[in-house]
């Protein structure tokens, strides 16, 4: 119960290994009670309430690579897992081709906390209100990941397996998230309807991106991600499909923007009813759709 | 008359003299209880709480928790049998025999480290019998619901509070005005109404502090983030059973009260565990997640209305029940319950009306005072029957609200008649302020705009002989120190004070400095910081202080100079004769006195001014019928309106401008009681927006700031505006009367009537959460 | 439990802290080296009281572990005066009367002089903005964000 939420930190080790090797073996032999944390935001809160009493934190943010922020005009971008949202943000690279994920990143928390939050963080976190993942998944992000047989890589749409769950074993350790060159012309947006104005978590996310497409009878491709309206960030692909195969029109983005609805499978929870959250979902998606039709122009 | 020679505007009152505590605080400086340095005997304790709504404890095993080592000392309700409250006594430091909500203390430990007294906690075993929960005040008034204090009838209890033995209610308070019954067929509209206030939370970003220190010889000293050293030396001295010169309080800044830091609540648990570990501070600070689950809480509301007036807008008849949520022990809440009771009519001359106001035991957290005590919640419904009631008879709401609020003389709720008012002319300023009657443009196609204003009165809610005193002392620089019992809390008492003595004194505002922190052995008494009492009584008393200084410092000087009184004056930290033109500083004086001639000895001394002030003509209400002669000291009223946005694809609410305008009677420091009304309004609309403890089955659902949300930089308007009206107070200085709370009453319903204007929905009860808008507005049919 | 031996950098002077594996950045400034300007108001990175400067970007200290902190360079409250003269930011507060209770304002000024830091000239929404993660009960944040805009002022007509 929150109630016995702990003034401090409980009790545990601090360890800061020196290679990625080191990391991942002591993880793998630590299992169940060695965690990984980059900047911690999620990891604290946690154990201050006494869901995770790991023995051993593992600090992995001064790793090889771990705060490398690259851009290839060939291979896309590459964001070392220790990259904190706020550079992330900054970064003339990730302005430049893919702001979307920079807007996502602001309606995190607060400046301060971005400061330690990081993308990979929020994507191992797991939790189906995850800001940043929206965009990701968008971007088909990548993960790489190092684990105890060497290096693997990972595409995101399939990493997650329910709030708070996803494929990583014990011993892995993301390194990076790397995105594929975005699609030509592509605009995108993230929605995030919070209590507050900002720095709320989400009720609902709608993260929208759409590109030229003249393989899709519409001439465009759009999707859409949601947030915190199902055990997993959900992409609709019913969305994708509506408006490739209809010509882009106030209905047809109706249409996909009720399918968006129908997709998800939203709870009630402190934060909102799942009756407000499905009309939620069909109204933004919506609005995120007809932004995005007016940002191609 | 001769001119005086010291020139220059001195008197500081009614000027924005900077806030005397401000370099302190933007440097880091500024010393808050959790700050206080006390070395390596400093002990840290935890406390072990309920974890049901209501049960009866049946043992408790602390043995295991004792042999921890680094454990100092494990306490248990066993060791402190006295009762402990302010209105009524109806709480036991650590509970003895029941629990009476989630959150309720039931062992408390001191280890050598906060990590070992949680550990500790955990050892601790409690064996509980679950007993059914009351969790709503109107079922719990019922005569179904389980008794959560049997002993009601034997609690010691103030004369003017009336608990109900044998039932939940630990007060009952009534109006009887007029002839409410035969009333309603004179109407030719009614309107009754239900709302359900949610409980709210005080959250001062600053938790609850408390260091308790017991010596050998058990004198105690308790250091504490606290509103009221003063009542916290006398209640925590009762209920242990010790003499009052025995217990010393010592208050440094607190870091936000609004109410919840008042009164006696968690330093007690504090005080008693440091009586097992003598000789070693024992620190507690309450955890976000403890404050949001034990302290003081708003309490909720269940409130009825039904409100009539004639064809021509006249209100004629009013008939209110209230029931307050009192929690699981209301020795302060009861007088919530009665304040509410007598300010029932609204700031409006009502003819006849009937009152109910039941303050009800549930197994909800423990109801206090908050920021407007009971006037925000019951200002919330009955502004929007007001808007309501001018709709039906088609009159316009603000002309409604001309015709009927009140005004110099008008006879009130409680019978007596109402000092001079500015109400008028705050309606004025704020319905011209927010362009009333004239609609403009919403921002966007999905968005709808919406004007809303509401008023309010609200006077301090206090026994009849809360006192005030004060000293002031002069140094031999002239420099003047004041001695306050009251404590800054944000508000800027102590550069109001420190105005107030300078302007009685004659001294520059620069050369004053206020004896702070408060010390209840070296500070004089002041009941307690609450009730927006300060400016006004505590400034008596320094005024009081400064005169009694004066006149020593004149005599002295009269006999000196061998000249009347009349003709001196103290200005600018000089006396002057208008006569002689004869000058001397205070600085040569104020310690050593004058020189007689020719070596005949001195005359004066160390002038030393004391002064108090207790409001004397306050009077009961017969128990019955609420009538009485004058039951509070005065009322402060005030408007507010706001103008706001409603976006239809969400239901999200956007408060574009609020105004504020309120009747101070003398800003002694316009700037001040500007931010009062900012900052009111702010937090005002945050209780209207986002803010109510989510308790489902009597446990907390968002006891952090994650899910209890407050308003950010990013809500608060953009547009703030504040006017002050001033229709002095007779017994007020330079006639202030005051405002701290008063600035969060009328925004409540000044929000839910935009709202109104805006999409015609209205809500049974805050927070107007763009989920609870969109749903009412998707429910109506006005969005698809 | 493990201790760590850190050197870090605060308010320009070098300290060594040995600090035990789950002390917050928070503790050891209040605890360890007695900077209780840096406030605690919630331990969960949520009410920005506890907000300091590291390597010159503010952070929730109660959200960083003082072990992560070796080599680490820390700016607190205390350090924005310069010896007895207050920065433009503090004058701005004291001027506006964007200090009530006082508890917010060291954190406050924090993410505020962050702001001017990185946006010298900043609007009134990046201003709301900065400071979303820094939570104020008294002011209703109107005096505050009038301090930012006058210091930023002060600042660009001073370095103009
Ligand atoms: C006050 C506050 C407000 C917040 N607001 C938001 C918000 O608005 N939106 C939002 O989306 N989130 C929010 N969060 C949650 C959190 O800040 C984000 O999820 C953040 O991105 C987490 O990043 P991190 O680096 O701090 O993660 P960490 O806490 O370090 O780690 C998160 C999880 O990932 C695991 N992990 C970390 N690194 C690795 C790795 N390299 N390999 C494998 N596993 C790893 C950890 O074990 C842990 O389970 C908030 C948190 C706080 C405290
Ligand atoms: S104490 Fe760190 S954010 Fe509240
Ligand atoms: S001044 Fe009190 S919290 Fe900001």
């Amino acid at each position: 119960m929150t109630l016995d939420t702990h003034p401090t930190l409980p009790e545990f080790e601090y360890i800061r290994p020196a290679t990625l090797a080191e990391a991942s073996d002591f993880l793998a032999r630590h299992a169940g009670e060695a965690r990984p944390f980059l900047g911690g935001t999620d990891v604290f809160v946690r154990m201050r309430d006494g869901f995770l009493t790991p023995r051993y934190l593992v600090d992995v943010k001064r790793l090889d690579g771990m705060n490398d922020l690259r851009f290839d005009p060939q291979a896309g971008l590459t964001i070392g897992a220790a990259v904190n949202m706020n550079r992330v943000a900054a970064a003339p690279e990730v302005q430049a081709h893919y702001p979307l994920l920079a807007e996502a990143c602001r309606t995190v928390a607060s400046y301060q906390l971005r400061t330690r939050a990081t993308i990979v963080g929020n994507i191992c976190n797991a939790s189906p209100a995850g800001d940043t993942i929206g965009a990701c998944l968008l971007f088909d992000g990548v993960l790489h990941i190092q684990g105890v047989d060497g290096p693997r890589l990972e595409p995101l749409k399939s990493f997650f397996l329910g709030p708070g769950k996803t494929t990583l074993k014990p011993g892995d350790i993301v390194t990076a998230i790397q995105f594929p060159l975005p699609p030509q012309g592509c605009q995108g947006t993230y929605i995030k309807l919070g209590r507050n104005k900002l720095s709320d978590l989400s009720i609902v996310g709608v993260t929208a991106l759409g590109c030229p497409d003249a393989a899709c009878a519409s001439g465009y491709r759009f999707r859409v991600a949601l947030t915190s309206v199902a055990p997993v960030p959900l992409v609709a692909g019913a969305v994708e499909t509506c408006l490739a195969e209809n010509p882009i029109t106030p209905d047809a983005i109706q249409e996909a923007a009720r399918l968006a609805a129908e997709a998800s499978t939203p709870i009630d929870d402190v934060r909102g009813s799942a009756r407000y959250r499905k009309q939620m979902v069909g109204k933004l998606s919506a609005r995120a759709l007809n932004a995005v039709w007016r940002k191609l122009g | 008359m001769v001119e005086p020679k010291v020139q220059g505007n001195i008197s500081p009152v009614g000027e924005n003299k900077p806030r005397i505590d401000a370099r302190e605080k933007v440097t880091g400086a500024a010393v808050y209880a959790d700050d206080i340095q006390f070395g390596n005997g400093l002990l840290h304790a935890r406390i072990k709480r309920s974890p049901h709504p209501h049960a009866l404890i049946k043992k408790i095993d602390v043995t295991k928790a004792r042999a921890l080592p680094g454990v100092k000392a494990v306490v248990t309700g066993e060791d402190f049998p006295g009762y402990i409250g302010l209105y009524l006594q109806d709480r036991y430091i650590f509970c003895r025999d029941r629990v009476r909500y989630v959150g309720d203390p039931v062992a408390g430990v001191a280890a050598s480290s906060v990590e070992i007294a949680e550990q500790a906690l955990d050892l601790i075993e409690v064996e509980y019998e679950l007993l059914p929960p009351v969790l709503d005040p109107e079922f719990g008034a019922g005569a179904e619901a389980p008794l959560l204090h049997p002993d009601l009838g034997k609690y010691v209890v103030a004369n003017f509070i009336f608990p109900q033995a044998g039932t939940n209610i630990s007060n009952h308070f009534k109006i009887r005005k007029g002839d409410v019954d035969g009333a309603w067929e004179q109407c030719a509209a009614v309107v009754e109404r239900k709302y359900r206030i949610p409980h709210i939370q005080h959250v001062p970003i600053e938790t609850h502090v408390a260091i308790a220190k017991v010596e050998v010889t058990g004198e105690i000293t308790l250091w504490g983030s606290s509103q009221s050293p003063f009542a916290q030396r006398n209640l925590i001295a009762q209920s242990m059973g010790i003499s009052q010169s025995k217990m010393r309080v010592i208050a440094p800044f607190v870091g936000g009260g609004f109410g919840c830091k008042a009164g006696v609540s968690m330093e007690a648990l504090a005080v008693a565990i440091a009586t097992k570990v003598k000789g070693h501070p024992v620190k507690l600070v309450l955890t976000r997640e403890e404050e949001f689950y034990t302290a003081f809480v708003r309490q909720g509301l269940v409130a009825y209305f039904k409100i009539g007036c004639d064809a021509q807008g006249r209100l004629l008849a009013m008939e209110n029940k209230f029931y307050w949520d009192g929690g699981a022990y209301t020795e302060y809440g009861v007088n919530v319950t009665r304040a509410s009771g007598y300010s029932s009519s609204g700031p409006y001359e009502v003819p006849n009306i009937k009152t109910d106001s039941c303050c009800v035991y549930t197994n909800h957290p423990v109801g206090g005072p908050m920021r407007g005590f009971g006037m925000p919640e019951m200002h919330a419904g009955l502004e929007q029957c007001i808007d309501e009631l001018a709709l039906q008879i088609k009159m316009d709401a603000v002309d409604f609200r001309r015709l009927n609020c009140l005004k110099t003389g008008s006879s009130l709720v409680t019978g007596s008649r109402m000092h001079p008012t500015g109400l008028p002319q705050c309606i004025e300023k704020a319905a011209d302020a927010i362009g009333w009657g004239r609609k403009a443009p919403a921002s966007a196609p999905n968005k709808r705009r919406g004007k809303g204003l509401a008023l309010m009165w609200k006077a301090p809610a206090m026994p009849p002989n809360a006192g005030s005193s004060a000293w002031v002392e002069l140094a031999e620089d002239g420099s003047l120190n004041v001695g306050v019992g009251g404590q800054d809390l944000g508000q800027g008492v102590f550069t109001v004070a420190a105005q107030m003595a300078a302007a009685a004194l004659g001294v520059p505002y620069e050369s004053v400095r206020v004896a702070i922190p408060v010390d209840t052995r070296y500070s004089p008494y002041e009941w307690q910081t609450v009730a927006s009492r300060l400016t006004w009584s505590m400034g008596n008393a320094i005024v009081n202080a400064a005169k009694d200084a004066r006149r020593q410092i004149l005599e002295t000087v009269s006999a000196a100079w061998e000249e009347p009184i009349e003709n001196l004056d103290i200005v600018n930290g000089v006396v002057i004769s208008f006569k002689s033109e004869k000058e001397v500083p205070l600085k040569n004086l104020v310690i050593y006195g004058l020189p007689k001639p020719d070596g005949q000895g001195w005359r004066g001394g160390p002038i030393v001014g004391r002064g108090n002030f207790m409001p004397t003509y306050v009077t009961g209400l017969d128990p019955e019928t609420g009538q009485g002669e004058r039951a509070v000291v005065h009322y402060t009223t005030g408007a507010q309106a706001v103008e706001l946005e409603v976006d239809l694809e969400t239901g999200r609410i956007d408060i574009l401008r609020g105004v504020s305008a309120f009747d101070v009677g003398k800003a002694i420091n316009p700037e001040l009681v500007k931010a009062q009304m900012e900052g009111g309004f702010v937090q005002g609309m945050s209780s209207a927006l986002f803010e109510s403890l989510q308790l489902k089955g009597g446990v907390l659902q968002n006891p952090s700031f994650v899910d209890y949300r407050i308003a950010t930089s990013t809500d608060a308007p953009k547009d703030l505006e504040a006017f002050i009206v001033e229709v002095p107070q007779d017994d007020g200085p330079w006639g202030a009367r005051g405002i701290g709370e008063h600035s969060m009453v009328p925004t409540i319903p000044a929000i839910a009537n935009a709202i109104y204007d805006a999409v015609g929905i209205r809500l049974d009860g805050p927070p107007f959460t763009a989920e609870k808008v969109y749903l009412a507005m998707l429910d109506a049919g006005i969005v698809k | 439990m493990a201790f760590h031996k850190i050197n870090i950098t605060v308010n320009g002077a070098q300290e060594q802290v040995v600090v035990p594996s789950n002390m917050t950045l928070m503790q050891m400034l209040r605890e360890s080296l007695a900077l209780t300007g840096t406030k605690n108001g919630c331990s969960a990175g949520e009410c920005g009281a506890c907000t300091a400067l590291m390597n010159g970007e503010p952070v929730n200290t109660c959200m960083v572990l003082a072990a992560e902190c070796d080599g680490v360079e820390i700016v607190t409250v205390e350090g924005l005066a310069d010896d007895n003269r207050l920065s433009p930011l503090q004058e701005a507060m004291l001027a506006t009367g964007g200090v009530q209770c006082g508890f917010c304002t060291p954190g406050v000024l924090i993410s505020s002089r962050a702001l001017l830091d990185r946006n010298p000239n900043p609007s009134e929404d990046e201003i709301r903005e900065a400071l979303v993660g820094n939570l104020c009960r008294c002011t209703g944040y109107v005096r505050i964000i009038e301090a930012v805009k006058a210091a930023a002022r002060t600042q660009v007509a001073a370095s103009a």
